[in-house]
This record gives C-alpha cells, sequence and structure tokens, in this order.
C-alpha cells in the first residue's frame, strides 16, 4: 500500500515533476577551479574562520571551527591557498563570511580518522565523530545532525526515517545517490540507529522512483529492523512533518519537533554523510546536486562545497537559453539568488535555471472561492480564508486560526487558480508575528 | 452646523437634503418599505406624516418647557398619536382609497422613529418656529424620498407614474418591483446612488480645499 | 544578467479562471446542443441574447467605474449562458437581457465583482424573473421534437402548452425524460447531455461529486420516505441541471468539504420540502438561493482538525 498524507499536490504533472531531464543522468564528479565557501551553511551561530589569506590548505582540513552549542566545523572543500576570507552576498539576506580557496588539483587529503566499519565503531563516539566532519540536514533544512542524534534528557526515539521522498519538483540528486551508492546509505542508516539505540529505521521513497526502491530493497535485505517505505508520488511528501504522518500515522504536535513524535529524521543524503565520516573518517566536502531548467546538458553533479553557480551551470553544458530566474532547489521552495557568483552550499539539492518567460511573475486575480488551496494544504489550514485575514491586516487572527502551523510549502499558490501569492503572504505574515510577538 | 445659528431656511433644507431622513439617516424604513408600492401611495403616506411631523414638532416645542423630562417620551407619544388619530380620520373621510391602499401603516405613524427622532432631537430644545421648520423639512425630505422610491417601483411594477400609463399596451410590468423584494431592491439602489453622489460631492468639495 | 527575484512557488499550475470557466462552458456544450435541438432557433436566441447582454454589463459596467476589464475570464459568458439555459424557450428576447443585467450588474458587479457575489448570479436573475414575469416563466413548451416538426411553431398560435413533468408525475416515460423529450427551460430537460457536462466536470476536476451527488440523494430519499417514486423526481425538473452547474458554483458555496456536505443536503431537503409543500412548481431556484446565503454561516461555523492539533507523545 502507498502511504500518504491528507492535503498536498501533484506539481508539474504534465512534465513528470520536472524530472525527466535527469532522473536517468549518472553522477557526474565535478570539481571547480576555485571555490568560495560561506562559513553559516547550518543553522546556528557561524562558525569562526581559522586560515588566513595565503595559507595552504589541504582537503578535508578544517578552515572554520564550531562557535556555540549546536555549531559544527568547516571543511576545506580544495586542497591549494587561501585567497581571500571576507564577506561576500550568499543567499541570505545579509552577507556571508565567505573562504575563497585557489585549487591546486591535488586533492591532497589531511590525515583522516575513521572510527572502523559500521558494525565496529563505537557507538558513543559516532555523534562527536559526526560533529567533527561538519555534517548538517543536506536535505535542505541544514540543523546540524549531531544534534538531533542525541536524544534530550526525558524524550525518547523508536523510529529513525530516512527521507529519499524527494518530492520537489526538478531534483534528482538523492533519486541518484539511492540508485548508484544505496550502501552508503544503508551504512550511515545503520551507524544513526546504533549511535542513537534505535532498532526500526525505515528508508522512505516516493513511487516514482520505482528503480530506485528496488535498488535499496536489494541493499537492505537481510537487515533487521530496516524497511522501505513506499509512498505516493505527491508535494510535500518529504515534508518531514508529512513524511513521519505518511510512514507511521503520527503527527508531530503543533508547535513540537518530529522528536515529540518519537522520530527523527535524516535525508538519504546526509545518512551517506554520517557513513563516510565515520568510516572513511572523510568531512563533508561535495554533494550531489541536480542542475537543470534551461541549461544545455542538465545533468546530476557531485560538487564540491563551495562551487559556484556559475560553474556548477557551466559544468551541466551552461545557458540554453537567456536566464530569468535561478533557484537553489525545485520550483516549489527553492531560494532565488540574485547572481550566479553565489555558492553552493552543504544544502543545495538543485540549481534550476528558467527562461525569461518562465519568470516573468503572473498578475493575481480575485480570488473566486474555488478551494483548490483548502483541498492542497497538508497542514490543514484555509489559505483563502488566511488571506482575506492578511487583506484586513489582522495577524492576531491569522496567528488564532493557525498561521503559524504553516509550513510555507507552496501548494496553496500552485494551485491557485487566480495566481494569489498565499504562500509569500503567509511566510510573511509568521515573520511579522514573530517579529512583533503578536 | 451645530455651530451656526440655526435659521429657518436652514433647518428646513437640512431636513430634505443633508439630513434626509431616509437618505441619510436611513430611518422610517418600515413605512419606506411597504408603502411605495406606487407613486401616490408614497406621497399620501409622506404627506401623512409630514402632517403629524409638523403639528408634533409645534406642539412639543410649545410644551417644552412644562413637560417633565422623566415622562418626556409617554407625553410625545400623547401628542404625536393625537394628531395620527387626526390624520387618519380625515384621511378616512376624505381620501378613503388612499386610506386603504395604506391601512395599517396609517395608525403606525405613531412609532414611526423619524417623528419620536425630531421629538427628541429638535422640538424639545428649539423654538416653535424653528421646530416647525425641521417637521416641515424633515416631512417634505420623507415625502420626496418617498414618491422617488414609489415612483420608480410603480414605474417598473405597473409601467405608470401617479396612475398613469407611461408605456403601450405590449408593456409587460416587473412584478418583482411591487413585492416586498422590490422595495428592498429599490431602496438599497437608490441610497447607493445617493451615497455615490455624495461621496462624489464630497472629494470635489476636499479637492477644492 | 537580471535575475527576478521571489519567494516560491516558482512555476504554477496552468489552471486559471479563465481556464476553470473554459471548462464549465465546454460541461455545457451537450447541453446547449440538446436545448437548441430540442427546441430549435428560438432557443438559440434566448442563449445568444443571454450571454452577449451579460459580457456587455460587465464590460460597460467595469469601463465606466473605471475598474480592470475582466471580461476575458469568461466568468460572465458562463453566467449568461447558464442564464439563458434556465429560460424558456419561448421566453420573449427582452427576458434574457433583463435577466443578465440583473444578474451580471445587481448580483456581481455591485457586490464588488468576481468572487464577491453573495448568490448565484445566473440563479438570482432567474428568481427575479420568476418572480415579475411567472406567467411567462413557468408555461413550459413541449419540445419541437415531440411533435414530430422540426421548427419551434411560432408562440401563441398553435404551440401546445402543458404541465411540467413535476405537476404530472408518471405520465412521461423514462426515455423522454432522460433525453428531454419533456417540456421545460432550455436546458434542464435533456438529462443526458447534463450528465455528460457532470462527467466531464469531474474528468477534469473542475468540481468534486460531492455537492451535486448529494444534492439530488438527498431529494431522492426525501422522496421515496414521502411514498414519491425518487428516479423521476431526479429527473423531472430544474433538479439535475442546479445541482451539477448551479449548486457547484465556486463563489456561493462553503470553502471546507464539512461545509459542501452541509450545504448540499440542505439544498436537497429544501427542494424536498418546497416540492411536497407544493408551494412553487419548482424548489430548486431558491433552495440553492436560500443556501447560498447560508453559505458564509457555515463557512463560520465549520472547521477541520488542523495538522498537529494532537497530543504530545511521551
Amino acid at each position: 500500500m502507498k502511504l500518504s498524507f491528507k492535503g498536498g499536490i501533484h506539481p508539474l504533472r504534465e512534465l513528470h515533476e520536472g524530472k525527466g531531464k535527469t532522473h536517468s543522468q549518472p553522477i557526474r564528479d565535478f570539481v571547480p577551479e576555485r571555490v568560495c565557501i560561506p562559513v553559516d551553511m547550518h543553522i546556528g551561530t557561524p562558525s569562526a574562520p581559522c586560515v588566513k589569506k595565503g595559507d595552504l590548505v589541504k582537503l578535508g582540513q578544517v578552515i572554520a571551527t564550531p562557535v556555540g552549542g549546536i555549531g559544527i566545523p568547516v571543511h576545506a572543500s580544495v586542497s591549494g591557498e587561501v585567497i581571500s576570507v571576507g564577506p561576500r552576498q550568499m543567499l541570505g539576506k545579509t552577507a556571508s563570511t565567505c573562504i575563497e580557496i585557489a585549487n591546486d588539483g591535488k586533492d591532497e587529503w589531511v590525515e583522516l580518522s575513521p572510527l572502523g566499519s559500521v558494525d565496529s565503531a563505537p557507538a558513543d563516539k559516532i555523534v562527536q565523530q559526526v560533529k567533527d566532519a561538519g555534517i548538517c540536514g543536506m536535505g535542505g533544512a541544514c540543523f546540524p545532525s549531531h544534534i538531533k542524534m542525541m536524544i534530550p534528557e526525558g524524550k525518547s526515539v523508536d523510529t529513525i526515517i530516512l527521507n529519499g521522498a524527494e518530492c520537489e519538483t526538478f531534483l534528482t540528486a538523492d533519486h541518484r545517490l539511492m540508485l548508484e551508492e544505496p550502501q552508503r546509505i544503508v551504512d550511515g542508516l545503520r551507524l544513526i540507529m546504533r549511535a542513537m539505540k534505535v532498532s526500526t529505521g525505515i528508508i522512505a521513497i516516493e513511487d516514482n522512483k520505482k528503480d530506485a526502491i528496488k535498488v535499496m530493497q536489494e541493499a537492505i535485505s537481510g537487515l533487521e529492523g530496516i524497511r522501505v517505505a513506499v509512498l505516493k508520488t505527491k508535494y510535500p511528501q518529504g515534508g518531514e512533518k508529512q513524511l513521519i504522518d505518511a510512514v507511521t500515522k503520527r503527527q508531530v504536535p503543533s508547535g513540537a519537533l518530529p522528536i515529540d513524535a518519537q522520530v527523527v529524521v535524516f535525508n538519504v543524503g546526509t545518512a551517506a554523510a554520517i557513513a563516510d565520516a565515520v568510516i572513511h573518517g572523510k568531512p563533508l566536502i561535495s554533494r550531489v546536486t541536480t542542475v537543470t531548467g534551461c541549461v544545455n546538458t542538465p545533468s546530476n553533479l557531485r560538487v564540491r562545497i563551495g562551487t559556484s553557480f556559475q560553474d556548477a551551470i557551466e559544468a551541466a553544458g551552461g545557458f540554453s537559453e537567456d536566464p530569468g530566474k535561478i533557484f537553489a532547489g525545485g520550483s516549489m521552495t527553492g531560494l532565488c539568488i540574485p547572481g550566479t557568483e553565489v555558492s553552493l552550499t552543504k544544502a543545495n539539492n538543485g540549481i534550476v535555471v528558467l527562461n525569461q518567460k518562465d519568470a516573468v511573475k503572473k498578475q493575481p486575480t480575485p480570488c473566486i472561492r474555488c478551494g483548490r488551496c483548502v483541498e492542497a494544504c497538508p497542514s490543514r489550514l484555509n489559505p483563502q480564508f488566511l488571506n482575506a485575514l492578511n487583506d484586513l491586516s489582522d495577524l492576531a487572527g491569522m496567528k488564532k486560526h493557525n498561521v503559524m502551523d504553516c509550513t510555507v510549502c507552496g501548494s496553496c499558490s500552485y494551485v491557485c487558480p487566480a495566481k494569489i501569492e498565499l504562500c509569500a503572504t503567509f511566510k510573511e505574515a509568521k515573520e511579522k508575528i514573530t517579529a512583533r510577538r503578536v | 452646523m451645530h455651530e451656526k445659528k440655526l435659521t429657518m431656511r436652514g433647518v428646513f433644507v437640512n431636513g430634505i437634503i443633508n439630513e434626509n431622513p431616509i437618505f441619510r439617516l436611513v430611518l422610517g424604513i418600515c413605512p419606506t418599505l411597504a408603502a411605495t408600492t406606487s407613486a401616490t401611495n408614497g406621497l399620501g403616506m409622506g404627506l401623512a406624516a409630514s402632517f403629524v411631523l409638523l403639528g408634533s414638532n409645534i406642539v412639543i416645542s410649545l410644551l417644552r418647557n412644562l413637560i417633565p423630562d422623566k415622562v418626556r417620551i409617554p407625553a410625545f407619544i400623547v401628542v404625536i398619536s393625537t394628531f395620527v388619530t387626526i390624520v387618519q380620520l380625515l384621511m378616512q373621510a376624505f381620501v378613503p382609497a388612499l386610506y386603504d391602499a395604506l391601512g395599517l401603516f396609517i395608525p403606525l405613524i405613531v412609532v414611526n422613529c423619524i417623528i419620536l427622532a425630531r421629538a427628541e432631537a429638535f422640538a424639545s430644545r428649539n423654538s416653535l418656529l424653528l421646530s416647525a421648520a425641521d417637521g416641515l423639512g424633515m416631512g417634505m425630505g420623507f415625502t420626496i424620498a418617498l414618491i422617488i422610491i414609489g415612483g420608480i417601483r410603480e414605474l417598473l411594477g405597473s409601467g405608470t407614474i401617479f396612475g398613469t400609463a407611461l408605456f403601450g399596451a405590449s408593456f409587460e410590468p416587473m412584478l418583482l418591483a411591487v413585492m416586498a423584494p422590490g422595495g428592498f431592491l429599490v431602496l438599497g439602489l437608490v441610497l447607493g446612488l445617493v451615497n455615490a453622489i455624495t461621496n462624489r460631492i464630497n472629494a470635489r468639495k476636499g479637492a477644492e480645499v | 544578467m537580471k535575475l527576478r527575484l521571489s519567494t516560491g512557488p516558482h512555476l504554477l499550475n496552468r489552471e486559471s479562471t479563465q481556464t476553470l470557466m473554459l471548462d464549465v462552458l465546454i460541461a455545457l456544450v451537450p447541453t446547449t446542443v440538446a436545448g437548441i435541438y430540442l427546441f430549435g432557433t428560438k432557443a438559440a436566441w434566448v442563449l445568444a441574447v443571454a450571454v452577449v447582454s451579460a459580457v456587455l454589463c460587465e464590460y460597460l459596467f467595469q469601463k465606466l467605474s473605471k475598474r480592470p476589464v475582466r471580461v476575458m475570464d469568461l466568468s460572465a459568458v458562463v453566467t449568461g449562458l447558464i442564464l439563458g439555459l434556465n429560460l424558456p424557450a419561448e421566453a420573449p428576447l427582452w427576458m434574457p437581457a433583463i435577466g443578465s443585467a440583473i444578474a451580471i450588474l445587481l448580483v456581481k458587479e455591485l457586490f464588488g465583482g468576481i468572487g464577491q457575489n453573495f448568490m448565484n448570479p445566473a440563479l438570482l436573475a432567474r428568481g427575479v424573473l420568476l418572480a415579475s414575469w411567472p406567467a411567462r416563466m413557468s408555461v413550459y413548451y413541449i419540445p419541437a421534437r415531440v411533435l414530430g416538426v422540426t421548427e419551434v411553431v411560432p408562440a401563441g398560435t398553435d404551440v401546445i402548452s402543458a404541465a411540467t413533468p413535476l405537476i404530472r408525475p408518471g405520465g412521461y416515460q423514462l426515455y423522454d425524460l432522460l433525453m428531454g423529450n419533456i417540456p421545460g427551460t432550455i436546458g434542464e430537460v435533456c438529462k443526458i447531455a447534463i450528465l455528460i457536462g457532470f462527467l466531464y466536470m469531474l474528468f477534469v476536476g473542475t468540481i468534486r461529486w460531492h455537492i451535486p451527488v448529494l444534492f439530488v440523494g438527498t431529494v431522492a430519499v426525501m422522496t421515496w420516505i414521502m411514498g414519491g417514486d425518487p428516479l423521476r423526481a431526479v429527473l423531472s425538473g430544474g433538479l439535475l441541471f442546479g445541482a451539477v452547474f448551479m449548486a457547484t458554483d465556486y463563489v456561493t458555496n462553503p470553502m471546507l468539504k464539512v461545509g459542501q456536505v452541509i450545504f448540499a443536503i440542505g439544498c436537497g431537503i429544501l427542494v424536498g420540502v418546497i416540492r411536497m409543500t407544493k408551494a412553487y412548481p419548482e424548489g430548486v431556484t431558491y433552495a440553492i438561493l436560500l443556501m447560498n446565503i447560508l453559505t458564509p454561516l457555515i463557512d463560520r461555523w465549520t472547521s477541520r482538525r488542523v495538522y498537529g492539533m494532537v497530543k504530545k507523545h511521551a
């Protein structure tokens, strides 16, 4: 039986969710001439640079050390000379401190300290190893993984879910990773389960990736406590809350964390990175990302962290049309980039280039109360009513009607025939409510 | 208006235009809806109410220093009902057809809130002449509004104005206009139109200032 | 290189107000064709006048009041066509014109344009016409096809006027009820055409099944309880047309599914009650209009469980 949740949409159905161009493209390695690595790729206080201009760094060397409780280190993703350390405009609202390194092409690793195999690595050291490898959520959330692996006092976890749903449009990075490197993912899952002392592990995959389901099922055969859950192809199936609902039939209480449903979710890419960190001692220096849209050879690239969008797009054959909009991630929640000089981070699962025509803003028309948004909302809110409240600037009313439970998934905006920017409205309202403590 | 000294002319015009009981104050809606199935009914109702308004305003203004404050409402009602009875008997005697058409709504003038409102808000505080002018102005404003609404409804619903057929025999009247919903619709539309015109005039005044 | 910045989603569904209205128009094609086939060119004229005057009223109002002209969203065409289909074929041509003006100007534009009308415009216009010219609106003519001639016989000479099947139940064969060989308005008689339109709208996702099915189902159940023939009750009068094309009007039915269920069952009960008391020959118009008025209240009273409104696990 295909697992699912209430609400949701099937975006870009007629385009095979936009994934057709890349789902059968094998992962290609790409190493740029130069990387520019921001030190604030994870949620939490930015790390502090510990190299300066002119330093020679090796591959995997720590170039910024963690600050504060949930910080993680940043590693050099190429070997070579540090060209600059300073602020650059990245995806964030303000400039980020970035460390620019010129690649000497040698890919000379620092000394690595592996913990051992999947079964022999000491369970109590895994979390520290994950932290030292600078791993954070690679599905887009950028939350430091070692924090998730530490169960707070008074909470319990009985299930680990690996998120291979990849419900976002255009993206095929996780799909290719599952197809080509299933062992890394399974190893990562087993390590997480050992470190957290959890006996149930579920790899959740949407049924539009039948080949990946098959490969993962083979990879887990004979392993106790691990299974593959087949999900209905539906957006936002890979949203943490929806995923937990679909797989375990539990709901994350409003305002709480997944751990309150006794579940912790990791992206499949994160699991693979954890396997590398524990078994080989390698920090997180590269990731798979899908470069698609109006590029000449849409590809799944394994890029070094800090590669510029420009380099990644050129690696995918360059623009095939005059670009009108470029975003990091899929078309539902992707973040627009102001220019191609920004860098790919640990959380960048895709680059999509839209042409001028598709980038044009659709003019909103009056609401006709068709109820599409109400049907689509996976949080089961009433977007039409919330929007009406927003028109009255009634932030308190919006809060009362649960706007804070909006996950900003974009489903409502996507289906709206009147092209009203519901999702953007709620995002703004949520920010205002938080800022003004309404 | 309250700052300026009240003049008879000002008070009179005020009742017709600025504070038209129907179009501006939206008072006395019950007879407005019920007694406007034709222009004649509207005129009759308007004149009857005007007579009561004029009479009660004059008497209440004269008695304004004699009526104790605590019992003023019963006293006003007694004065008003006296005039209503006079009107009722006069109409029954001289225009029995109109009396039959308006029926219950003639005695109901007693509780017409325009009349009590003017007694309370104006006549009990102002001199005889001003009160008379106010009663006359308000009465005229009421009558004019009723004729407009009644005229529209009669024209649409019967194809006549004051009973005179305006269209040929092939005209098929719109029954709804003389039914209850027609009263609401026409009142709403005329109110909306008056508001639109007022807004436009105010905007122009604002632009000049 | 100038890149546009915005928050997601960056690509939207192709569906727009215009395509939705176009789908409704496509769904109305079988009914329109059947109506014209059954009643002849007179019906075509009524429909044409209704549509043209609806569009014209909307265009002129928006132009004169300096509002954005939204005629291209096709909603006025839908309103006009549905109104036309709600009229008898023998209606004089001023009736569709006045009806469309009432629907567009009074019900839609004066209340703020598309999306703001508190009642279904076509239906309220039909209600106004029904109240104003009851003689014109409730005398139905047997379609020309039944008489075995290809042209509608001129009005007033030898047209056969007949009671609607509602008044004389059992007087018509099931086949005639389905195919539309019965007296009635242009659009309501041919049930097969209405069902084709219904299936089309379900297939392309314009509407969900809840409102039409529950509406018709409630009427059938009520008729059965009262000892009538449910099938005939469903196939008679304007019930099917109203349930498929008018009760499903987005603007005037509730937002939540639970609200729509209440709305549909409410419509069904009202039709049952009106038909039973025989106060009017046909209750569908008033039933839907009354439930239209209740829609804001239903919206206010209904809610659904928001995700995460659960007790925290230990």
